[in-house]
């Protein structure tokens, strides 16, 4: 199989120049999930602002402003998002570096809170690696050092127990792409973690201050910065914030309505954003289906803020299984679709030039996606 | 169908849409409008709006779940995060209090959508929609000098689910609506409306879209070009107002894109889906009076002349009923007509 | 409050992040250098020959097989089982999955159940030689079969075949294993009791009602555990029949309470440094796929699998199935609805994807092969064309 653009162009149109505080929904359903093509919103986004200058120069992008991207990721750690993007080309550690890319981890510590049992791992190593990364942690204050070790101590003891015979070979080949610690110590500041706590919107209103901080975070860091781009946008990607509702749900006082409220409330902080939702047919279908049983709370609420958001997107990119089963070579089916929200503003230019789409995708495995119409 | 009854229809209801849309008369206070993903709301609230314009009425747009104010609305309102005495509130206070303008004032509110608010748990069980929706037709407070004739448009989209009562007694949130609402749109998209028709002219089960179809991960069927009508835009229109005498009117409409015709076109663009070119084409003239014949590509029809010649044709078996004994009869006796050429070898009578 | 809360949340995010750092550096060598490197120091972890993430077996060797070519459970992933009606095939494969556990010297840890499940083990036979036997039987067998059917059995056992494109640069790892390294997969006989010097170091962690809520107790004594744990530790997570009301509070089963909790403990896998994969079973019967719970739970796996077992009084299919062939009869369909890593990056691109597979329990082991429905009784060569893991037995018989 040929390998494939980073962007396939049937894609193209969908993914980059989004108009201003649009809403794209990204709808999955479990055989089909979506990181795929969030990754290659990041891409359309990050890869373009790499570019700029030279796009700058040519007098070619002067309508396009220098994009940051904020992804909040509620089911996927950094290190997924990570190495997907490596694939592509991203290398998201150094966009981090740089304040164009900010990682919230809706995952690690969002219901357990941090790991606070001390770890008995390697003192020595703790020593050794890690003063260097901790010491500049702008917002660190007093940082224990205690939970830091599992991922650190994972490649770094092999020397100190000795048995490994290839324990070098994994520093090998970092060393080229990347000084581990300089930069890495400099990414502290925006990977946040997310944690739930108490009920209601409040809860959720913490959230969204912890969200709206980082991506004042990047915002703050380009205005003052040298080059003075204080007009770069920012996307907001949200991966999977209906895990939120489906894990907290009524008896949390978390609502489809209060969801949306903090979706919408996000938005406010950021030129446009892509939410992935899960469309599977029972948290869909469930809440509707008169006669057939009682829908449950959760049921409901989903299919209110699915619905619900698909009303107020601007663009709903549909993900899901062949309808014919499975195949070899089709990974599922992409549906592009206006949402309600379309043609809200009468600037043409704001709706941007999409048009509804149906094409089949597969992703393959080096990563590379193939966009096509059915038959091609 | 009489055509006395489609004039009827055309004058009237298109008198009534045109008083509805634009808001003449206080026709409704409450208008409501049931929309679904397949056709939103919007184009008819942006008509609404440029409506609205046209004739100076303040428009106030309560947004439950839009960001950025729609273009050519005076206030808006955001209700994210609002209770409903705060809403109610803010509107209130969003019309400027001047009196002194003209007589009587009219203003449009607009809801941009009523699920959210129905849905949210800050709203405690004492809440009622119709208490919060009157509050806005008759504002509390002093009465001001200049009576303010408000009409209230609220979105309600259909396809999202509605949260379990707090009673089993209860009406639900939409049968209380529509029970309140004097005027009940509910949208359709053209494109599917003609699919539909189409699979029922041919006594086919009509398609379902979108969510209807109920497969796994659709939540929009809509697609631009529906196969083979690239014209089918537009947004239909199903209308049922309940006049003040208390008769009911229902009526199908169809809404033109908005890109058709100029902002301020001041005539009415709404038609009547049957008097749609493309829903009911229009009738071929007839020939004879009532008599329908199969359309063909071959001409079946006779002439006068051609069909008495067929009469004076006698068929072999009328000759072979005559018994002339065997060998006699059925044969074809045939007066030669001028237009036949008659051939000495071939044609023995 | 806030403002503690707010503390916490960012010293720990900044320790977090030095050492995702860490292992952003180092780690993007993992996936191949490191990865490969890493087993080497711990049994029973291997390369996946697909992109050389670290994988463990999960005991059943055909189970292993279809997990999208990664030749095991990758590392740092949950494995949702799924069993309809009132059999208990998914706790055999949850027995082998512990046992394969205790046999590396993994740390297992046993969530809601009594110390009785863990003697219950099934007793060790050897490296899973029944796998390697049926490998090795099949290279030899390239020999005497014509190109085309050879390719074909090869294809239906989807056991060489699950290695897709790669599959090729795969087979000297996974043949070459034995050799080299101790074994990566173990054979074991339900019949027997494993007995072995770790099997006392299964961790039970017992469901037992506390002022928290239930799951976070349990969650915060497997973070413990593993936290507490020498950091090369593998764990395994076992937690049988989950939300069963027999061993769980009725409560239990509320959104906000068992969401939250398989959440965390993905998070908890996936926490960069902790090396350890989970299997869950789910009673599809009280809570049926078609439930928005239930598909949430699945949402939240990286791996989904259903077994849906035959009747028992399918006698129809038992003898005109398996009859001829020297099989025994399919006990169920398996449906795979997820697969871990697959299926993150997109789906697709594994042949294994819509295939139909049928299980069978025997005494020995827990076997997956496609399902293919037997042909008409009577057509005994075409019968045994069609059940392809037949193929190498039979094979191996007549020469």
């Amino acid at each position: 199989m040929p390998t494939q653009p980073p962007l396939p162009p049937l894609l193209a149109p969908y993914v980059s120049s989004l108009p201003p505080s649009s809403l794209i929904v990204l709808s999955t359903v479990l055989g089909a999930q979506g990181n795929w093509l969030t990754l290659r919103y990041l891409y359309a986004a990050l890869n373009a602002s790499l570019t700029s200058d030279a796009a700058l120069s040519f007098g070619e992008g002067h309508n396009r402003k220098k994009q940051k991207v904020v992804l909040v990721s509620f089911l996927r750690g950094w290190e997924f998002w990570r190495a997907e993007a490596k694939r592509l080309g991203l290398d998201l550690a150094r966009l981090t570096d740089k304040r164009q890319f900010a990682f919230v981890d809706g995952l690690s510590e969002l219901f357990a809170g941090p790991r606070t049992t001390p770890t008995p791992s390697t003192p020595q190593t703790t020593t050794q690696t890690t003063p260097p990364s901790l010491a500049p942690s702008p917002r660190g204050g007093p940082v224990p050092q205690r939970t830091i070790l599992p991922n650190r101590s994972a490649p770094s003891p092999i020397p100190a127990r000795g048995p490994a015979v290839a324990a070098p070979a994994p520093f090998a080949p970092v060393a080229p792409s990347a000084p581990p610690a300089a930069p890495a110590s400099r990414e502290v500041g925006p990977v946040k973690r997310l944690h739930l706590s108490g009920k209601g919107p409040a809860a959720l209103d913490r959230l969204e201050k912890d969200i709206a901080a980082v991506v004042g975070h990047l915002n703050g860091r380009a205005a003052a910065s040298a080059e003075g781009e204080d007009d770069s946008e920012v996307l907001l990607v949200l991966d999977q914030p209906d895990l939120l509702l489906a894990a907290t749900g009524p008896g949390k006082e978390i609502g489809a309505t209060e969801m949306t409220e903090w979706v919408m409330g996000l938005q406010q902080y950021v030129h446009a954003t892509v939410m992935t939702l899960a469309a599977d047919l029972p948290l869909i279908h469930n809440a509707s289906a008169a006669g057939h049983q009682m829908p449950t709370p959760l049921e409901t609420e989903h299919a209110a803020f699915a619905i619900g958001s698909a009303h107020r997107a601007h663009l709903v990119m549909q993900l899901r299984d062949l309808d014919t089963g499975a195949a070899r070579d089709v990974s599922g089916v992409l549906r592009v679709s206006k949402g309600g929200a379309w043609g809200q503003s009468d600037n043409t230019d704001a709706n941007g030039n999409w048009e509804e789409k149906e094409a089949l995708y597969f992703v393959q495995r080096d990563g590379g996606v193939n966009v096509f119409g059915r038959g091609e | 169908m009489a055509p006395t009854n489609t004039s009827h229809r055309q004058t009237h209801n298109l008198l009534l849409i045109s008083k509805l849309l634009s808001l003449r008369d206080t026709a409704s206070p409450l208008a409501l409008v049931l929309d679904s993903l397949e056709q939103p709301a919007t184009p008819l609230i942006k008509e609404y709006i440029r409506r609205a314009k046209l004739s100076k009425v303040h428009i106030t747009f309560v947004a439950f779940e839009t960001l950025k104010p729609l273009e050519g609305v005076d206030a808006f309102v955001a209700a994210r995060k609002k209770s409903p005495l705060e809403i109610i509130k803010a509107v209130n206070e969003a019309y400027p209090n001047v009196s002194t303008s003209g007589p009587s004032r009219r203003r449009l509110i607009l809801i941009d959508a009523i699920n959210p608010l129905l849905h949210a748990r800050r709203t405690d069980a004492q809440f009622n929609v119709s208490s919060f929706l009157s509050s806005f037709l008759m504002p509390h407070g002093p009465p001001t000098a200049s009576k303010v004739e408000a009409s209230l448009v609220v979105t309600f989209h259909q396809d999202v689910p509605s949260p379990p009562l707090p009673s089993p007694y209860t009406p639900s949130p939409l049968s209380m609506l529509t029970y309140l609402a004097t005027t009940i749109i509910r949208l359709h998209s053209f494109s599917h409306i003609m699919a539909q028709k189409a699979a029922r002219d041919r006594s086919l089960v009509p398609p379902v879209f979108g969510l209807e179809e109920e497969l796994d991960g659709v939540l929009l069927g809509r697609l631009d070009k529906p196969i083979g009508n690239e014209t089918a835009q537009g947004v239909v229109l199903e209308l049922e107002h309940r006049r003040k005498s208390g008769r009911g009117v229902l009526e199908w409409y169809i809404l033109p894109p908005a890109s058709r015709y100029p902002p301020q076109y001041a005539k009415e663009i709404v038609t009547l889906l049957d008097d749609h070119p493309l829903y009911r084409p229009p009738e071929e003239p007839d020939f004879g009076a009532g008599e329908e014949e199969p359309e063909s590509t071959f001409e079946l029809r006779l002439t006068d002349r051609q069909r008495r010649d067929r009469e004076g044709v006698v068929l072999p078996y009328f000759d072979a009923q005559q018994g002339d004994g065997p060998g006699e009869g059925g044969r074809i006796l045939y007066d030669m007509g001028e237009e036949d050429d008659f051939d000495e070898e071939e044609d023995e009578i | 409050m806030s403002f503690r809360k707010r503390n916490i949340g960012l010293s720990t995010g900044g320790d977090r992040t030095a050492s995702v750092n860490a292992s952003a550096g180092l780690q993007q060598a993992t996936s191949t250098a490191a990865a490969a490197a890493a087993p080497e120091t711990t049994p029973g972890v291997r390369p996946s020959p697909d992109d050389g993430r670290p994988t463990t077996s999960t005991g059943t060797p055909s189970l292993d097989n279809i997990l999208a070519g990664h030749g095991g459970l990758p590392i740092g992933k949950t494995l949702l089982v799924e069993e309809n009606g009132t059999t208990d095939f998914a706790g055999a494969l949850l027995r082998y999955y512990a046992a394969e556990g205790v046999v590396q010297d993994h740390r297992v840890h046993v969530v809601g159940m009594p110390e009785q499940w863990g003697r219950s083990l099934p007793g060790l036979i050897g490296p899973a030689d029944a796998v390697d036997d049926k490998q090795d039987k099949r290279k030899g067998e390239r020999m005497k079969i014509a190109w085309r059917y050879e390719r074909l059995g090869e294809f239906g056992a989807g056991i060489a075949g699950s290695r897709a494109t790669s599959g090729d640069q795969s087979q000297p790892t996974a043949d070459g294993s034995p050799d080299k390294r101790p074994a990566f997969c173990h054979a074991f006989d339900l019949t027997k009791r494993l007995t072995h010097p770790s099997i006392t170091n299964l961790n039970y962690i017992p469901l037992t009602p506390s002022k928290e809520p239930l799951f976070t107790t349990i969650h915060k004594r497997l973070d413990a555990a593993i936290a507490s744990s020498p950091p090369n530790t593998v764990h395994r997570i076992v937690i049988p029949s989950l939300l069963n009301p027999t061993i769980y509070p009725f409560e239990s089963s509320q959104p906000d309470s068992v969401l939250p909790f398989l959440h965390s403990l993905r998070a908890l896998l996936n926490t960069p440094g902790v090396r350890a994969t989970a299997m869950i079973t789910i009673p599809l019967s009280l809570f049926p796929r078609a439930s928005g719970l239930v598909r949430w739970m699945e949402l939240i796996s990286d791996g989904v699998i259903e077994l849906c077992p035959f009747p028992h009084s399918a006698d129809a299919l038992a003898t005109s199935g398996a009859a001829t062939s020297h099989e025994e009869p399919p006990q169920g369909m398996l449906k795979t609805h997820r697969l871990p890593v697959l299926h993150e990056r997109g789906g697709g691109s594994d042949q294994n994807v819509g295939q139909d597979w049928a299980f069978t329990l025997s005494r020995r082991r827990f076997e997956i092969k496609p399902f293919s429905l037997p042909p008409a009784e009577g057509d005994k060569e075409g019968q045994d064309g069609a059940v392809s893991g037949n193929m190498p037995k039979k094979a191996d018989l007549e020469f």
